[in-house]
């Protein structure tokens, strides 16, 4: 346990001085700042570049439109950060050899692959929260959040997606020694993942459900116990994923 | 007692057999130096004993208690430097004993102590800066603090000194000297002149065997002496000890200087008694006669050939 703090210290530090920490928050915050003004704005940007002569009828924004924004900009652009930023989380330990003193002092290969999950998880929820507070405040100041339903399991639902991204790179980057083995294995899986939703009976397991149809569930067009099943499938696929991590890192030539 | 036991280790990769049946075992409080040239196994050796590589086949034993691929017991008896020791850059190396020191279990009080003590034995007491900033020789000294920290029984080094120059050669073979009374050190190294300062057992790895070992004065004196030089003062002199028909079959295969000539024979005695009875029937006189000991260099050339 003493040693899992300790680790989980060192991470924490490595974060905050390479800066990954601050760039994660700033994507995070601009992101959060972006949705509601980009839903703003958009019908005045469309109005100006009219040609003069032109009407166009542009509905006018809602909170509908701000959360639309949301949940297409954060699993695009942050979620590819995320894993961008993550993907040498075991690469730059192996290619430069610093774990060799670390575990020839005794720091279990567990803990190792414990702390580092441990730590991007932290950081992955401090940065989507931020993220969603300033969105939510913004949203809540330019429009009345009327017929907008379930915003919290949305919210949940692809934040728990980008833990089991987490999981992914974890075993990612035990399984291949460098970060580009890592990003393709986890952009492999996402892919697999979009490729099985095209078949209809699968659609109801699938964890990209998470991040696929998060507006349906604020419009009401899908149900709560819709989402039931990918959430359980999901957290089960996590321990999954970093157990076999662990099992795959103890047996790894060093 | 032996600090650590190897018995039948065999280690290849693929079809590359790096290490091939080899038993040797380390006694306790000596200096062993593990000789090899680049590419013989030494660090392969050195990595299966720490538990970070898998033997193929065959035992180690750290202070009697086997060693396990993987997560290994032993290790908390052994603290290990590594050719070229790598450290979180954005560290001071305070921090960095902190944090290995909290991984061991140490306590926060005997953290502290242990790492001032030794910062000042590795001379980093006033280098409060950045590792990412440290030179080579700076990153070995940090790499045996980090190695003392837990005051192991067995201290690994690997190729300490083969990237340094000559004062930082000097610095970590002083400090190794320093702690062979608390700890055993077992180290790797091409450089002969060291292991002759420092060790007091050897082992010469080849081709993935064990060609040579025991204490190093054993060694020496079991290696039959060879070589006897005669030096004149003169080239005449030379020339005339050269043509002296009764050494001819000696004088083959002896190497020359301009002054000096060293001959070869299988016995050392009856060609001195030779040489001395030609010296005196040619009424020459040499400026120095010696029997030559073996180097270790001369013993490791031989033994690699």
């Amino acid at each position: 346990m003493k040693s899992y703090i300790a680790f989980t210290k060192k991470e924490f530090c490595e974060n905050f001085r390479t800066y990954k920490f601050f760039i994660m928050i700033s994507v995070f915050l601009l992101l959060g700042m972006m949705n509601p003004i980009t839903a703003k704005i958009t019908p005045q940007l469309l109005k100006s570049f009219m040609p003069a002569g032109m009407n166009i009828t542009v509905a006018e924004p809602t909170a509908l439109d701000s959360w639309a924004q949301f949940f297409k900009n954060v699993p695009q652009m942050g979620l590819i950060v995320l894993v961008i930023i993550f993907s040498g989380i075991m690469a730059n330990e192996f290619s430069r050899g610093t774990l060799i003193n670390m575990l020839t002092k005794g720091l279990s290969r567990r803990v190792v692959i414990l702390s580092k999950f441990t730590m991007a998880v932290i950081v992955w929820t401090l940065s989507y929260i931020v993220c969603f507070v300033v969105s939510y405040a913004y949203t809540a100041y330019f429009w009345s959040s009327y017929g907008i339903r379930n915003i919290g399991l949305s919210v949940f639902c692809l934040w728990l997606f980008g833990i089991l991204l987490l999981a992914i790179i974890m075993l990612g980057g035990v399984l291949f020694k460098n970060s580009y083995g890592g990003l393709l294995f986890t952009g492999g899986l996402v892919v697999v993942l979009m490729l099985l939703n095209i078949v209809p009976v699968l659609q109801k397991y699938n964890p990209i459900t998470l991040v696929s149809s998060n507006l349906a569930l604020l419009t009401g067009n899908m149900l709560v116990s819709d989402f039931i099943v990918p959430i359980v499938i999901c957290s089960i696929a996590t321990i999954v994923l970093i157990s076999s991590a662990i099992m795959l890192f103890n047996k790894k030539q060093i | 007692m032996d600090i650590i036991s190897i018995k039948h280790l065999s280690k290849s990769f693929g079809a590359n057999n790096v290490i091939n049946d080899l038993t040797f075992s380390v006694p306790e409080h000596s200096v062993f130096g593990f000789i090899g040239q680049n590419g013989a196994g030494k660090t392969t050796t050195m990595k299966m004993v720490l538990g970070l590589l898998k033997p193929t086949k065959g035992s180690i034993t750290v202070c009697s208690e086997p060693v396990t691929y993987g997560q290994t017991k032993t290790n908390k008896y052994i603290g290990y430097l590594p050719d070229v020791p790598e450290f979180y850059g954005y560290m001071r190396p305070f921090e960095y004993l902190k944090l290995c020191g909290q991984i061991t279990g140490l306590s926060n009080d005997k953290i502290k102590t242990k790492s001032e003590e030794l910062l000042v034995l590795v001379g980093l007491d006033k280098a409060n800066k950045k590792i990412s900033g440290f030179s080579r020789g700076m990153k070995q000294r940090l790499g045996i603090a980090q190695a003392l920290l837990n005051e192991p029984k067995l201290l690994i080094c690997d190729e300490p000194t083969s990237a340094l120059d000559p004062v930082g050669r000097k610095e970590i073979l002083d400090i190794l000297h320093q702690v062979k009374g608390k700890t055993t050190v077992l180290f790797s190294t091409h450089i002969l002149s060291d292991v002759e300062r420092i060790c007091d057992n050897i082992a010469v790895l080849h081709g993935g065997k064990l060609v040579l070992s025991g204490t190093l004065s054993d060694v020496k004196s079991q290696h039959k002496r060879d070589g006897l030089l005669v030096e004149f003062a003169t080239q005449v002199d030379k020339q005339q000890f050269l043509t002296t028909p009764k050494l001819a079959s000696y004088i083959i295969g002896a190497e020359q200087t301009s002054t000096s000539i060293t001959l070869h024979a299988q016995d050392i005695q009856k060609a001195e008694m030779a040489v001395i009875k030609a010296l005196s029937e040619e009424q020459l006189l040499p400026i120095r006669v010696e029997v030559l000991e073996p180097t270790l260099e001369s013993l490791f050339m031989e033994v690699v050939k």
